[in-house]
């Protein structure tokens, strides 16, 4: 109980902090906590599916996608920016259904292949379909911007995600995609019904995607297919919560603030601009073939050869 | 009538360079349940290879092959031993860490191409690039003539290794079943680390074949490699037939959409990875062949 | 709720670790100008170009001794970032530019799609932003702060209409023409598109469309998209693209034998980086420029003959866009009444150079912050020769329609 109350002060705390933040932080630094806000939302909703269920997806982008277009085209059409986000978490939800339905079907890499090709063929459908503006993108309405408020909502959905992250991990809707990530089989013959929990984490986490998706298009007021459908962002998505430490509550949250300070670092130094790329993939094969729990996994591993006692033993992340 | 001949000559072309482009695929597949992500980065460092012997060194690129085989071949033998084999082998078939490495891999390999040669756009001109010749009544382009006379090639003398060598016969063991294959002797690691080679080699003779007809950055070989995901989806482990016969389906359909109907062009990369994931979800076995008859080997859950 | 606790911990810590150090004051007596441009990526071999003739301008400018703000001499320091063509960098660094350099304006990009990126986050921070290389027309008149060099690309095709047109009347091409419309499924290309189809509008009989197809930016394969125009047995072959575009698709184009009467690419084929990747497979394709180094006036001569001294090499329209943008830039600063955005701003707007070397001799910023200038249209010649042929008033040799078979 008492840690309870404790991490919810610390939660409030850190909440109110953020907010408080406009008041005495330049606008540069408000732009990079609004990106690595984001980068929260992202990898925590992605490890809804790919830490707790163990299902691989790197076709995320799609639901930003999704969310963002959502927003651009209603507001085009007079809507109020903010009184999309609704309609952009259901229709998230409701592609992961149509994603879902037929390639939960498939294990493990196969899966992870099959949402590759779908987000790519999202990616082409929205470059080439007229209504979404084809490769040139979408505008916002001109004097729809209000960046304290868009750095406000980006801060509470970061909170509020990562606690939604850790209520689930320790209900019983967690327990159950703790028992599909470790092996389906055993937990189909247990009575877990795999394809519906799977289904409800995707679409969970999809709606979560699907809303940072509609703040990205309020906050950077244009969007094209190339920036909200890449590839490349779908590939950070699983990243952050792999290096961070998969399957765990705090292990996305590390992995977003390393990414977060990556991009803000590699954006303004040239030499380093140039080897993204580099460090990403050199981290991932560091991690795959040295430490799979990740960063989180690592710093305990050095906590127990440190010889201090841990009271609780560490989730294992499969 | 003359289209329909057009639409047959374009896609048996085009299936030549979509076979290579898969069997590289198909083999580390097959041998080691691995899906090589890395192939999009071999397939781009085969083109940069082709490129630079051609910029520096005037050799012609379908020389070139001479040199990126071996080489090739050797830096996968080397990307297995150092990487691939330290990776816990997962009993129920293809691994996720294998993907995710393969994939890092891929990554650094992008970064190495943006860094030895940026990121602007290249492309092989030779004295033949612009000109063309008439099969069947039919213009095509010299470099897809000749692309796909290498691609014919390779193919064959592959179908000759796996029949008549000891190598082949063993490879074709172990992707039928390799713990038969352990138990009658094969060294079960070393046709990997081979096998690993052979597909490295056949993506970078690939890329170097892309080079001679399209214009690639570092970025190079995504969509490449959704479409030999599929072929291989399609087509199933066993045989080069079946890779070729997969490469010839897709090939087919791209041309018989862009002809007769009115998708735009833009959309046919969509083909190709809508395919995909109906080819995973609906043939489990592949569409040719006996493919992982173990239960231990399924693709999909019941 | 341990996660929980340790996650809350790391956002805690993330922040403080971002309120990083303080940021620079800007220097006194120094005009801070940033720029963002492709200098690598898929838009290089242009971008590489107009990085060289704005950094050129500038040292020009400087060497001079400055600009004279409110009457104080001040010098330009210009941060010049490469965005590596990738649209969603390019906004962030023109963002970055702004919030830590906090340059006084924003040179903008080149390429229409990389420019439509940028263009939103002047308006976000109200700083003023000059584009050399863009045309699409959607970009304007949507922000004061916004302006551009580069004239609408739908007066672009309906120049290239007109040119058609005189062919017909002179009797180098017989009507009815039926045209292959090929465009990139971008603003820009859209925006050439409309141009064909409003002209097609006002002038009915005489042209028409056999077929009409767009495709994405930076295909690798044109063969399906040729394969229906060959099919669609057209007179005319209009396509717009991006250099990479132009050259793979030409390349395909010549490969697979196909004739037109008369070809273009909307405004490229006369660049020398075509020129080069094609050989004699460029020639007698016509283009549609922002400007050319053959145009008749003094100034053009006294541009062309600096820059050859320079660089050792003939200017090309884009280095002459960079060059001109910079121009008209100094040239507001110099009347503004302080380096205050608002002031920059009006500045601009209120721009007039009467000695430009851009097609008409004026260069001023319309209404919606768009320049509308006259366009020249040029026709390759076999041995890497290039004519104006349009306007008649500017011309320097005939056309050659229709386009000799192979």
């Amino acid at each position: 109980m008492r840690r309870r109350a404790r991490s919810l002060a610390l939660g409030a705390a850190s909440l109110a902090l953020l907010l408080a933040a406009p008041s005495f932080l330049e606008r540069g630094t408000l732009n990079d906590i609004w990106n690595v806000a984001f980068a929260v939302i992202l990898a925590s909703a992605w490890n809804l599916l790919g830490g707790f269920a163990g299902q691989i997806s790197i076709g995320y982008s799609a639901f930003i996608g999704i969310g963002a277009y959502t927003t651009a085209l209603l507001a085009l059409k007079g809507v109020n920016p903010y009184a999309t986000l609704p309609l952009a978490a259901l229709l998230g939800a409701a592609f992961s259904f149509v994603v879902g339905l037929p390639t939960f079907r498939l294990r493990g890499p196969y899966f992870t292949i099959a949402t590759i090709g779908v987000s790519e063929a999202v990616r082409v459908v929205a470059t080439g379909v007229a209504f979404t503006g084809g490769s040139s993108g979408l505008r916002m309405p001109a004097g729809s911007f209000d960046f304290t408020r868009n750095y406000a909502s980006m801060v509470i959905l970061a909170v509020a995600v990562v606690s939604l992250s850790a209520w689930v991990k320790n209900s019983p809707f967690g327990r159950a995609l703790a028992a599909i990530r470790q092996d389906i089989d055993a937990a189909e013959s247990l009575g877990v019904h795999s394809a519906r929990y799977k289904l409800l984490a995707h679409a969970l986490s999809a709606a979560i995607v699907a809303v940072a998706g509609s703040l990205f298009a309020i906050n950077f007021q244009y969007i094209s297919p190339g920036s909200v459908f890449d590839f490349r962002l779908s590939l950070s998505i699983v990243l952050m919560p792999i290096v961070g430490g998969l399957g765990t509550v705090g292990g996305p949250v590390l992995g977003a603030l390393l990414f977060g300070y990556l991009q803000i670092k590699l954006l303004s130094s040239p030499a380093l601009r140039d080897s993204y790329l580099f460090i990403y993939g050199g981290m991932l094969i560091a991690v795959m073939l040295f430490e799979p729990k990740g960063l989180l996994g690592l710093f305990h591993r050095l906590r127990r050869a440190a010889g201090r006692a841990v009271s609780r033993p560490v989730p294992d992340a499969g | 009538m003359k289209d329909l001949v057009a639409i047959l000559v374009n896609s048996l072309l085009a299936a030549g360079l979509y076979a290579t482009m898969s069997y590289g695929l198909a083999v580390i597949y097959g041998v080691m349940r691995i899906i090589n992500l890395a192939h999009a980065g071999i397939l781009m460092l085969g083109a940069y290879a082709t490129l630079t012997l051609y910029s520096r060194f005037g050799l012609d690129p379908f020389l070139s092959l001479a040199v990126v085989i071996p080489v090739f071949f050797g830096f996968g033998v080397l990307l297995y031993l150092t990487m691939v084999r330290r990776l816990p082998r997962s009993s129920s078939g293809a691994s996720i860490e294998s993907l995710l490495l393969l994939f890092g891999v891929w990554l650094v390999l992008q970064n190495l191409a943006y860094a030895i040669w940026t990121g602007d756009t290249q492309s092989i001109l030779t004295g033949y690039t612009m000109k063309s010749l008439s099969v069947l009544g039919v213009r095509v382009g010299v470099p897809t003539v000749a692309v796909f006379a290498v691609s014919a090639a390779s193919l064959v003398v592959l179908q000759v290794i796996l029949r008549r060598t000891y190598l082949g016969r063993a490879i074709r063991a172990v992707t039928q079943n390799r713990d038969a294959a352990l138990i009658a002797g094969v060294n079960a690691d070393r046709i990997s680390a081979v096998a690993f080679g052979i597909g490295t080699a056949f993506a970078g003779v690939a890329g170097s074949l892309l080079a001679t007809m399209y214009a690639f950055t570092p970025d190079f070989g995504r969509s490449f490699l959704l479409k030999s995901f599929c072929i291989i989806v399609l087509a199933g482990m066993e045989s080069v037939a079946g890779v070729a016969a997969g490469s010839f389906l897709l090939a087919l359909l791209e041309n018989v959409v862009g002809g007769y109907t009115s998708i735009p062009t833009s959309f046919q990369d969509a083909l190709s990875f809508l395919l995909l994931v109906v080819a995973l979800v609906a043939f489990p076995h592949g569409l040719l062949g006996a493919f992982g008859r173990s239960s231990l080997r399924r693709r999909s859950i019941p | 709720m341990r996660g929980n606790f340790r996650a809350l911990r790391f956002l805690l810590a993330g922040i403080l670790a971002a309120a990083g150090p303080g940021t620079l004051w800007a220097a006194d007596g120094v005009i801070k100008i940033g720029a963002v441009l492709p200098v690598t990526g898929k838009e290089s071999k242009i971008g590489g170009a107009y990085k060289q003739a704005t950094e050129y301008a500038v040292k020009e400018v400087n060497d001079a001794g400055g600009v004279k703000v409110g009457g104080k001499p001040m010098k330009i320091e210009l941060t010049l970032l490469d965005d590596t063509s990738d649209a969603a960098k390019s906004a962030q660094l023109v963002e970055q530019l702004i919030t830590q350099q906090k340059v006084d304006a924003v040179i903008g990009g080149y390429g229409s799609q990389l420019v439509q990126a940028q263009s939103v986050v002047p308006e976000r921070y109200g700083v003023p932003y000059v584009s050399g290389g863009a045309g699409a027309r959607g970009i304007y008149g949507r922000s004061k702060w916004v302006f551009g060099t580069l004239s609408p690309v739908d007066v672009l095709s309906s120049t290239q209409m007109d040119f058609l047109s005189a062919l017909v009347a002179a009797g180098k091409l017989k009507k009815p023409l039926k045209i292959a419309l090929v465009t990139e499924n971008t603003e820009h290309g859209k925006d050439y598109a409309q141009g064909v189809h409003d002209y097609l509008k006002a002038h009915p009989g005489g042209f028409s469309l056999a077929v009409e197809e767009s495709f994405e930016l930076y295909t690798p394969d044109f063969k399906p998209l040729l394969t229906r125009v060959a099919a669609a047995r057209a007179d005319l072959f209009m396509a717009d693209a991006h250099l990479e575009d132009f050259i793979a698709m030409h390349r395909t184009y010549t490969q697979m034998g196909l004739y037109h009467q008369m070809v273009t690419y909307g405004a490229r084929g006369a660049d020398a980086a075509g020129r080069k990747a094609l050989g004699p497979a460029t020639d007698y394709i016509f283009a549609s420029g922002w400007w050319s180094d053959l145009l008749p006036y003094p100034q053009v001569k006294a541009f062309n003959a600096k820059w050859k001294a320079a660089t050792g090499s003939e200017p090309q329209w884009y280095h002459a866009l960079a060059y001109e943008t910079v121009r008209a830039l100094v040239v507001a600063l110099s009347h503004a009444a302080s380096l205050k955005p608002e002031a920059i701003r009006s500045a601009l707007a209120a721009v007039d150079l009467k000695d430009s070397i851009l097609p008409g001799g004026e260069l001023k910023y319309s209404s919606s912050g768009q320049a509308i200038l006259p366009f020249v249209v040029t026709q390759n010649k076999p041995a890497d020769k290039v004519d104006i042929v349009w306007p008649l008033s500017s011309k320097t040799g005939d056309p050659v329609a229709p386009v000799p078979k192979s």
